[in-house]
């Protein structure tokens, strides 16, 4: 192999025509310029490595390289009885942990036509928009990071670990808690739960107002956000973008309300969108939804019903601890669905989920034995890096970070 | 040629986010002085609300009941006897592998647990552990229980292979607890 490398070879074939007719004959002359940027910069959010081709300070090129933190996660779910491969499907989007767990779940209960408990519904509901504002919160104190906001970084991340202490609280883990299981949660919200989940959407409204406050018509945010980086809806819907981003570009498309799961379809709340589908809306969209999903827990944590937290059927779900020591029947049941795990039937299943980022899907195949014989996630981080290049062609490369900040990607996802 | 954008229609239930003004021009000379005093304004706010940080090492945060943290195994308190018997429900259950039981048999004359037979070895590799609590759940017996602690750090990855020693050991400063409900 020539050390001349595939990328210096692209880098040949880009053509500077339009350029030059652009800039006219006051161009003596344009060199590009090859800038490695990542994997390890912290604007990159992650390890992202993005080669960029740079003409001046205007991008004409962006090609990301992804794999840095391939951890082979779907092969590993082959490997593993249905009820271990949750914890380690929950590492993929490690900011949308319980989103994993949800499709992942939700796939294994439709092969299995398992009926989920309208409680653990509820309880899944409260968990995963709580899930959902964490995930913004962190989004948007790292993006303001970058635009050079440096207190909304604290003040976000003051209102996370809120949500985390609460996750603590009912899941045992402030994150991969491995509270979804298949058929319902593992256990009931201890007491003085919902209380402190109150406390929590009593508040963050208000913190919503004070992050608009800050930023909102901030003149600094304005000239890095407003009109910077759009792209149509018709291109992102070509690209497979979805999620915020796509909303942002005027479709409302929302797993949540368009295909509704887990009992999504009780709530009563709106989908912000965009008009533009520049920087901005991305960002006013993503703020919109926190407000949105702080009323979707206050009516989960109001319609809350009563009943079991897990499906009663002991062929899936393990047997309560205190039968353990009395029923020999539900000890037998206990060491089959720990030793070898439920069989599921033969078959393959999507199952897609709204997750913070998009649509988050689940297939999985099975063969009939208790492990899955295929698991594949669709992560949306993955799909929506694919717009980075059409968004960011033209464009200034410190919009680049600012598209990257807006486009919020999560590698470990993307990598899986 | 490209198709027309079928858009799904959820009706009522979109809203449109606002729109800001245009920056720069006149409004943005307004907004230089007016969006940055209110930004201000906000911040300063902020200092009635007191501190939100901690200095950790000194200070710690109570961890909730259900914390997962360093595990436990544990004894009978009346008769001392270990209450492990080997059965490595808790190795099948490990999505890490990271536990390793040996089990043996119970003597007349040795008698370690309070089953037929015990955990000769009980390694938990603490390098490979996700804390996801299965070995807990698995357990049926209460053997086994994640702890509350939480700083296990360590120069060597050969000292975080837990011993049964250390599992049965309790740990050399407790992590506070919250009450439940608290």
């Amino acid at each position: 192999m020539s050390t001349k490398s595939d990328y210096r070879r692209m880098e040949g074939s880009i053509t500077l025509a339009p350029l030059s007719e652009q800039i006219g004959s006051q161009r003596l002359s344009s060199e590009l310029l090859t800038l490695n940027f990542g994997p390890h910069h912290p604007a990159t959010h992650g390890v992202l490595r993005l080669l960029v081709t740079l003409d001046g300070e205007i991008v004409q090129d962006v090609k990301p390289i992804i794999g840095y933190v391939h951890t082979g996660i779907e092969k590993t779910a082959e490997d593993k009885a249905y009820w271990k491969v949750i914890p380690v499907v929950e590492r993929m989007d490690y900011l949308a942990y319980y989103f994993n767990a949800l499709a992942f779940c939700g796939a294994v209960e439709t092969l299995l036509e398992c009926e989920v408990p309208k409680r653990a519904q509820y309880l899944r509901v409260i968990h995963l928009e709580l899930n959902r504002i964490m995930s913004h919160l962190v989004w948007l104190g790292t993006s303001a990071l970058d635009l050079g906001a440096m207190s909304m970084f604290w003040y976000c991340f003051r209102e996370r670990e809120q949500i985390l202490d609460l996750f603590e609280m009912s899941s045992g883990q402030r994150m991969h808690t491995r509270y979804f299981q298949v058929g319902g949660v593992i256990e009931d919200i201890p007491i003085g739960f919902a209380e402190k989940v109150r406390e929590f959407t009593r508040i963050m409204p208000g913190r919503v107002d004070q992050y608009n406050d800050l930023l909102r018509r901030n003149e600094i945010l304005l000239q890095r956000l407003r009109g910077t980086c759009p792209l149509d809806e018709r291109t992102l819907l070509e690209l497979g973008v979805t999620g915020p981003l796509l909303r942002a570009a005027g479709n409302p498309w929302d797993l949540r309300k368009a295909a509704p799961y887990s009992s999504y379809e009780d709530f009563d709340f709106k989908i912000p969108v965009g008009t533009v589908g520049d920087n901005y809306d991305r960002f006013a969209v993503r703020i919109a939804e926190m407000k949105e999903s702080v009323k979707i827990i206050d009516q989960a944590l109001d319609g809350l019903p009563e009943g079991p937290y897990i499906t009663e059927d002991r062929k899936i779900a393990l047997p309560p601890r205190h039968e353990l020591a009395t029923s020999m029947e539900a000890l037998i049941h206990h060491f089959k669905l720990v030793t070898e795990g439920f069989r599921v039937p033969p078959g393959e299943v999507y199952y897609a989920i709204e997750s913070p980022r998009g649509e988050l899907g689940c297939f999985v195949r099975s063969d009939g034995s208790a492990k899955p014989a295929r698991v594949h996630m669709r992560d949306p981080s993955f799909v929506n890096l694919q717009a980075t290049a059409p968004m960011t062609r033209g464009a200034y490369i410190a919009d680049l970070i600012a598209t990257l900040a807006m486009l919020d990607p999560i590698l470990g996802g993307v990598d899986r | 040629m490209r198709l027309a954008v079928e858009r799904w229609d959820p009706g009522e239930d979109q809203i449109e986010v606002q729109r800001a003004p245009e920056p720069g021009v006149a409004g943005g000379a307004y907004r230089a002085f007016g969006e940055t005093l209110r930004g201000l304004k906000t911040t300063f706010a902020r200092v009635i609300e007191g501190v939100h940080t901690i200095q950790y090492p000194e200070q710690k945060v109570a961890v909730y009941p259900r914390f997962r943290g360093r595990h436990k195994l544990h004894r009978f308190e009346d008769s001392d006897l270990e209450k492990c018997v080997g059965c490595s429900l808790c190795a099948a259950a490990c999505p890490a592998d990271c536990i390793r039981v040996v089990a043996a048999e119970n003597t007349p004359e040795l008698r370690i647990s309070a089953g037929e037979r015990y955990a000769a070895v009980y390694e938990i590799n603490m390098s490979r552990c996700i804390f996801c609590g299965y070995c807990e759940v698995a357990c049926p017996f209460d053997a086994i229980t994640m702890g509350h602690d939480y700083e296990l750090s360590d120069y060597n990855r050969g000292d975080l292979i837990f011993t049964k020693e250390m599992l049965l050991a309790e740990p050399l400063d407790q992590t506070p607890l919250r009450a439940q409900g608290e």
